[in-house]
């Protein structure tokens, strides 16, 4: 059919005469975070997706968690608005409930089987209302909720779920036993179909994305744990629930034996991970010690008395800001992280309390009886992964995880068949949304040629004009789960809002941003005829776009919405002072709705989209970024500062995993250079950036000169550079070399190197340490790598590592296994007790380097004579990426890494709209995880670039010409070139060009009249709040 | 251990050695979490504990390692092998520690008894004559004075019996009046069954010696006789635990040729009761509710029959003092905790730490206020009285058979040593 299709002259028809026949650019098969991420950056970038999903809602994992680390958002709540715009997306069609088949056919031209279960239920029928679950006679264990509470037998997944119907469970009694079928007469849409068969649909697609996740490790499969059969021993997952709102008691920490508060609990951290034996696995989860740490600031904040205490071996924190977040757990009261594994002793048959029996450094063998034992239990592959591959026709690796190209991560053994999120190996959530983008860009490249041929715009009713009507506001409290209702009293701060003036609807939700929650309100604006929308609930960073959406949805102009943040600048600041926090709820309601009483209906401005893009960087991550958009016929300017390609890999020889870096490198540049499409400028600096989102201008100068650059987006892809160490000699002795000075000798065959008989390697030079409060991630693989090495070359040589926390995540976990067997020495140290160097001479007149240092485990002192000491020297942020962030107006984080949009689920984006984020710059990474990420920013960028225009804010200034004096304050302060003074017949007059305006309102600060104002924030809407606020009622 | 360390010759002879012989054994993997120590009642002991003693043999302190008396305190009971994560062979470390000592310099009481197998054919060094001729006399006895057993054979050799049966030697040396029981219940069943006059002793002190050619010795010389001059289809372990794990492992490990079947006294008691051959019942103890708990053997269970061998156990006490006043002790089955008699501790001299290691086991029975301990090994069984005495406990150690006579009223007068006075008349 590909073949067909390219000969075919009019594409377009031939697509469309396809539609109707199941016939789509992109398959996704996995509806969890990635798969989601995936979906929307498809969808954007003008393909058509089917999306399939096995259980009866999209979410995957990512919905049954309370929260997410390191920043704690709540989890649900920066999920579901994705969810929403899924649904909406008129290029994503949903199929839940259903599984792949087979796949037939090769890239470009798929042709897949897809089986829908049965769910008994019409969803094109189901309105949602659950009246059907009311009256379901049979309860059953909830899935959502980790079988803790019970549910009915036909039901919504979760209140969230996508699509927003009811489906029905094996545990039916109709089903079983052929009698009840209740739901059927209660049902007013008829909707209950018991005649449903599962359906087989076959769908044409160019390429598939596989995201089916990971599951939990059930501890079952070892006795020792006594899961299932001591009540209070649960799993972090059970304990998610348990922590969250919608969970088994309402967000209530409750032990299931006795429905008490459990105030002292352990965490048994690898619980199925980093072990050897029989039903576990041997590669380490990479996301159990970050989690633990933060049910464990939760388990406080749920009650600030817990004692909680970590049984945990190496503390892998290994991510952006994780070594933070773990100082920070570490330093709160009553809890102790204990470095050793515990053996779970025994249940007390009257307390159902556990005993744990472990050791401790010094101190002996201790019991100690707890609550509650969380089983910090690992990720593992599906059960049905084998059956799932066979399906798509792809290889697994020994764990179970997806085989990928050693030089591209997302690549799977099947050309056209992309892996995205965990299947390529344990990983967290931003991970796997940057691969889903990645996976979404490497669909692009295949499927360029047909980019925009099947996908359809978004369509919204006729707009209302309202501006001439009454204010009617509609005023929607959300409890956010526990997080606003816990502290906040919602109810009576429902009734207070009734009083409010114009106000004439109020209602409370549990999740305001659920499906069902924005199909009310919209539902609301049209029947009870609203013209105003408050919602108090959380930040307009996260869901404003959302509700702007409904409103447009419901035909009111989207500007006649406001936000009232009563969480972040609520709830979660007072959450001590419940009574002050409701007195504050209300006040920041009645300012908001004295505000939107003023609110204008505003226009958005469609901006053209320029379709070149700079890279700033050519190292692996910029070059990889600039072949994928290229490939994607864009035109890409790529610059780098140095006079070579390469970036920091141009001093590495290899990775863990055998990639010959250089020969890889080469080859990529080879690409690079032969590209039409990609223009290289070497030497290069940047001198200015202007314009604005879809229309940069960016100058350089560069070997080729001094040149202007159009450009529609920028990815910063600038790297980082290594630190150069100031502790053991570094620098005086040439005995001691970083871990990148030793490869590049090892490679060339430096005979000292292989004569040594004994190399010592220091882990964290630089690194969690005061100066830099961070890990810098690479180096354990680094120095396990370069041990390999040498163990590969010399057998006899002695290779000790003095490391503090052994942090070879994921998969890596097996090389670390590699290197110990053959016979590396790993030795723990304490940072106040680290190793010392002293330059010494044998009698026999060699000098050596004498390493002492304390054997933790015997606490006696160890010393080497070392030949060779490596460092694992910190990486540390580029020296220019300060200067790139002030041209793209960027953000740096606390650490001198660039500071993405969101820290879980925009990880590739920056706030600055049009620029994008990869590699290094990012945070220290391995090349396979640069290599992700930067396909992952390509995969972005062509969200905006596969677009003629892009969307601008309404909110933009406006000059009112009677009052302007023409000063000439305002147009300097404007750092975009929108206000310029122009003459009139009344003398100098300031104008601002709309689509430059970014609507900062620095302009309106400098102005003596007043006569510049910002839209959707004049002063009297401003004033109007700030009044209310003062209890004034100015409505 | 205060002198540094100097680990320039990083020559780790001791680990190579030890991974030679067993290449599984994972030594180098230890990932140093402590799991290991979390079960192992032996830790601290000498200062020294199963992670300490991994990481001296992997730093090469060869010389700390061998000299190390951990390794008799340490019963290689092989908990924290069952639940290391990396697989970590200790016990086999420990072994050959064990193996690594000059042999004369090994503790007393068991190289003497191993040298009394080898040279005798049981550890107690009794001439063969005597073992036959004590159990004639005592199988005479019991004909006599209980008609119901008037018919009760009891034969040493005898060629085309269906089964041979070792004993221990501590019956019929010390304790004479225990044989009765047993042979007691194989008459109940009909069974064919012979004691065979070669290496008869259900025990292996070789074992613990580390002596794999004393081990390897006593078990050739078994399984010849049996295979050569009995021609049994089926060898039953009596009640006993390590002589079990010599025999099931030896053959693996010597890889001897044999011709029989190889099991333990306790899946034949579960069979028997499931077949309905062996009638006990549970009304004795339907009033008294006297309850009982049961000690898992860890070469029984643990290392090697794990869960079928821990549910049989269970499932005879069961069968024979009511499922209601079976009291199990946390944790048991694979996971129990050795009682600290095995690996030849109650031979080995060192009895303070010995009974400090068996403090968790007493803990442990305790807590079940049970008032009987069941158990079918005669190391546990000596350990545990041991304790109780020195710690001062209540309760009484028992052997399998002797509450299965007494259930079936078949409990002699004599045979009531080991109960305490609510027994001492039920049934006569």
């Amino acid at each position: 059919m590909y073949k067909e299709m390219a000969a075919s002259e009019n594409i377009p028809q031939f697509c469309k005469s396809r539609y109707e026949n199941n016939f789509g650019d992109v398959m996704i098969v996995g509806g969890g975070i990635s798969g989601i991420q995936a979906a929307l950056d498809l969808g954007a970038a003008g393909f058509k997706v089917y999306f399939i999903e096995k259980s009866p809602t999209i979410g995957g994992k990512m919905a049954h968690l309370d929260k997410t680390f390191p920043t704690n958002d709540c989890s649900m709540c920066i999920e579901s608005p994705k969810f929403v715009e899924c649904k909406r997306h008129p290029n994503i069609e949903l199929l839940t409930y259903a599984q792949v088949e087979s796949v037939m056919g090769e890239a470009g031209d798929f042709t897949v089987k897809v089986a829908k279960k049965a769910r008994y239920v019409d969803e094109s029928k189901c309105t949602g209302c659950t009246v059907c679950v009311e009256y379901c006679p049979v309860m059953y264990p909830d899935p959502f909720n980790q079988h803790i509470s019970r549910n009915k037998a036909i039901h919504i997944y979760f209140s969230q779920a996508i699509p927003l119907v009811t489906y029905i469970d094996e545990s039916c009694l109709y089903l079983k036993e052929g009698k009840c079928r209740i739901c059927e007469g209660v049902c007013k849409t008829n909707a209950i179909d018991f005649a449903q068969t599962p359906e087989t649909i076959e769908i044409h697609v160019g390429a598939i994305i596989l995201a089916p996740g990971i599951e939990a490790f059930d501890p079952r499969y070892r006795e020792e744990y006594h899961y299932g059969e001591y009540a209070n021993v649960v799993t972090a997952l059970d304990y998610e629930r348990l922590l969250c709102a919608t969970g088994p008691y309402e967000g209530e920490i409750l032990r299931t034996s006795d429905k008490k508060h459990p105030h002292n609990i352990a965490w048994i951290q690898c619980t199925g991970s980093r072990h050897q034996l029989e039903g576990c696995n041997s590669y380490c989860s990479a996301v159990c010690c970050t989690y633990t740490q933060k049910q464990v600031i939760l388990t406080k904040d749920h009650d600030a008395d817990a004692k909680c205490t970590i049984f945990h071996n190496d503390i892998r924190s290994y991510g952006k800001d994780f070594e933070r977040f773990y100082q920070r757990t570490e330093k709160l009261p009553g809890i102790r992280f204990i470095r050793s594994f515990t053996s779970i002793v025994k249940e007390d048959p009257l307390t159902k309390n556990i005993t744990l029996r472990y050791s401790t450094n010094g101190n002996g063998v201790k019991e100690e009886e707890f609550d509650m034992v969380v089983l910090s239990v690992g990720l593992a592959p599906p059960a049905d992964v084998k059956t799932f591959a066979d399906v798509f026709g792809i290889e697994l690796t020994r764990h179970g995880f997806c085989v990928t190209s050693p030089s591209n991560p997302l690549e799977t053994t099947r050309p056209g068949i992309f892996a995205s999120g965990a299947f390529q190996g344990p990983m967290d959530i931003p991970e796997s949304v940057l691969s889903a983008s990645g996976a979404a860009s490497l669909c692009g490249e295949i499927l360029s040629y047909r980019r925009g041929k099947l996908s359809k715009p978004r369509a919204y009713p006729p707009e209302r004009d309202v501006s001439q009507e009454e204010p009617r506001i509609g005023v929607y409290v959300c409890h956010c789960g526990a997080n606003i209702g816990r502290i906040v009293n919602v109810p009576e701060t429902v009734e207070y809002s009734k009083t409010l003036p114009n106000v004439v609807h109020v209602e409370e939700n549990l999740f305001i941003c659920s499906t069902e929650a924005a199909a009310m309100l919209a539902k609301d604006i049209q029947e009870k005829g609203l013209n105003r929308v408050v919602v108090a609930a959380c930040t307009p960073r996260t869901h404003e776009p959302l509700f702007r959406d409904t409103l447009r949805e419901a035909g009111i102009n989207p500007y006649y919405y406001d936000m009232a943040n009563i969480r972040e600048h609520c709830s979660w600041v007072h959450s001590k002072e419940k009574e002050a926090a409701t007195k504050k709820a209300k006040d920041i309601i009645r300012m908001s709705a004295a505000r939107t009483c003023h609110l204008e209906p505003l226009r958005e401005f469609d901006l053209p989209v320029h379709k070149a893009v700079i890279v700033v960087g050519g190292g692996i991550s910029g070059m990889i970024s600039a072949l994928s958009m290229a490939n994607q016929r864009h035109e890409v300017h790529l610059i780098e500062k140095e006079k070579q390609l390469g970036g920091l890999a141009r001093r590495l020889r290899a990775t863990l995993e055998g990639l010959d870096v250089r020969k890889y490198l080469s080859d990529l540049i080879e690409k690079v250079y032969r590209h039409p499409l990609v223009h290289v400028y070497m030497d290069a600096t940047i001198t200015e950036v202007t314009g604005y989102v879809g229309n940069f201008v960016t100058k350089i100068k560069s070997d080729r000169g001094v040149a202007n650059i159009k450009h529609g987006a920028a990815v910063v892809a600038t790297g980082a550079d290594v630190h150069r160490p100031t502790e053991y000699f570094f620098e005086q002795d040439e005995r001691i070399l970083t871990q990148l000075d030793l490869e590049e000798n090892i490679f060339s065959k430096e005979e000292r190197i292989f004569d040594a008989k004994n190399i010592v390697m220091i882990q964290c030079i630089g690194s969690r340490c005061e100066e830099r409060n961070y890990c810098s991630r690479i180096c354990r693989s680094q120095s396990v790598k370069n041990a390999l090495k040498l163990k590969e070359i010399n057998p006899a040589m002695n290779i000790y590592i003095f490391f503090r926390d052994m942090r070879t995540y994921g998969i890596k976990e097996d090389y670390y296994r590699e290197a110990s067997d053959r016979g590396v020495r790993f030795i723990r140290y304490d940072p106040t007790d680290k190793p010392v160097v002293a330059r010494g001479r044998l009698e026999d007149g060699r000098t050596v380097l004498k390493v002492t240092a304390t054997e933790h485990l015997l606490g006696t002192k160890i010393e080497i004579d070392a030949d060779i000491i490596a460092l694992a020297a910190a990486i540390i942020p580029s020296a220019r990426s300060q200067e790139v962030a002030k041209l793209f107006k960027l953000a740096i984080g606390p650490d001198g890494f660039y500071q993405e949009a969101h820290v879980k689920l925009r990880p590739v984006d920056f706030a600055a709209e049009g620029v994008y984020l990869c590699g290094m710059a990012h945070y220290p990474k391995l090349i396979s995880e640069s290599i992700s990420q930067a396909y992952g920013a390509a995969g972005r960028a062509l969200t905006l670039l596969s677009n003629d225009t892009v969307v601008a804010s309404g909110s933009v200034c406006a000059v009112n010409k009677k009052m302007c004096i023409g000063c000439g304050a305002c147009a300097p302060a404007c750092t975009y070139g929108a206000v310029q003074l122009q003459e009139t017949k009344r003398g100098k007059t300031a104008s601002v060009i709309p689509v430059l305006c970014k609507g900062c309102g620095l302009c309106n600060s400098k102005c003596p009249t007043g006569a510049i104002q910002l839209k959707h924030y004049t002063d009297e809407e401003i004033a109007s709040q700030i009044l209310a606020g003062l209890n004034h009622n100015v409505a | 251990m205060t002198s540094p360390i100097e680990l320039n010759d990083l020559y780790c002879e001791f680990k190579n050695q030890i991974l030679e012989t067993v290449p599984a054994a994972n030594l180098d993997m230890c990932l140093t979490c402590g799991t290991c120590i979390g079960g192992c009642p032996a830790s601290e002991q000498l200062n020294m504990d199963p992670r300490k003693l991994i990481r001296m043999v992997l730093l090469g302190m060869d010389e700390e390692v061998k000299k190390s008396e951990w390794a008799w305190v340490c019963t290689m009971c092989a908990r924290c092998y069952w639940e290391c994560p990396m697989k970590i062979d200790i016990p086999k470390l420990v072994y050959g520690i064990r193996a690594g000592w000059p042999r004369e310099e090994r503790p007393k009481g068991i190289l003497g008894s191993c040298d009394n197998h080898i040279r005798a054919g049981n550890a107690m060094g009794v001439p063969t004559e005597d073992f036959v001729w004590t159990v004639e006399d005592v199988a005479k006895e019991i004909r006599e004075t209980d008609h119901r057993f008037k018919d009760l054979m009891v034969t040493v050799d005898r060629k085309g019996a269906k089964i041979a049966l070792n004993q221990n030697s501590r019956e019929p040396v010390t304790e004479p009046d225990e044989l009765g029981p047993l042979w007691k219940i194989l008459n109940a069943v009909g069974a064919d069954w012979t004691y065979p006059s070669v290496m008869w002793a259900g025990e292996n002190y070789c074992l613990f010696l580390a002596d794999d050619e004393g081990w390897r010795y006593i078990l050739e010389e078994f399984v010849y006789h049996i295979d050569n001059h009995l021609g049994c289809e089926l060898v039953v372990n009596t009640e006993c635990g390590h002589s079990f794990f010599a025999i099931y492992e030896g053959l693996r490990k010597f890889k001897i040729p044999h011709k029989f079947e190889f099991t333990t006294i306790v899946s034949l008691y579960a069979r028997w009761i499931r077949e309905g051959k062996l009638k006990v019942n549970t009304n004795w103890n339907q009033d008294l509710k006297i309850k009982f708990t049961v000690q898992d053997p860890c070469n029984l269970v643990r290392k090697t029959l794990r869960e079928e061998a821990a549910e049989d156990l269970r499932f005879v006490v069961r069968s024979l003092v009511g499922a209601e006043n079976l009291i199990d002790m946390v944790p048991h089955g694979t996971n129990n905790y050795c009682c600290g008699g095995g690996g030849g501790a109650l031979q080995a001299g060192f009895s303070e730490q010995r009974r400090t290691y068996g403090r968790i086991k007493y803990d442990q029975i305790m807590k079940t206020e049970a008032k009987y301990v069941v158990v079918p090994c005669h190391n546990c069984h000596g350990q545990l009285e041991d304790i109780c005495k020195y710690y001062g406990g209540d309760y009484h150690v028992v052997h399998i058979w002797t509450i299965m006579c007494l259930s079936m009223d078949m409990l002699g007068e004599n045979e009531r040593t080991y109960l305490g006075p609510d027994l001492s008349d039920i049934g006569l």
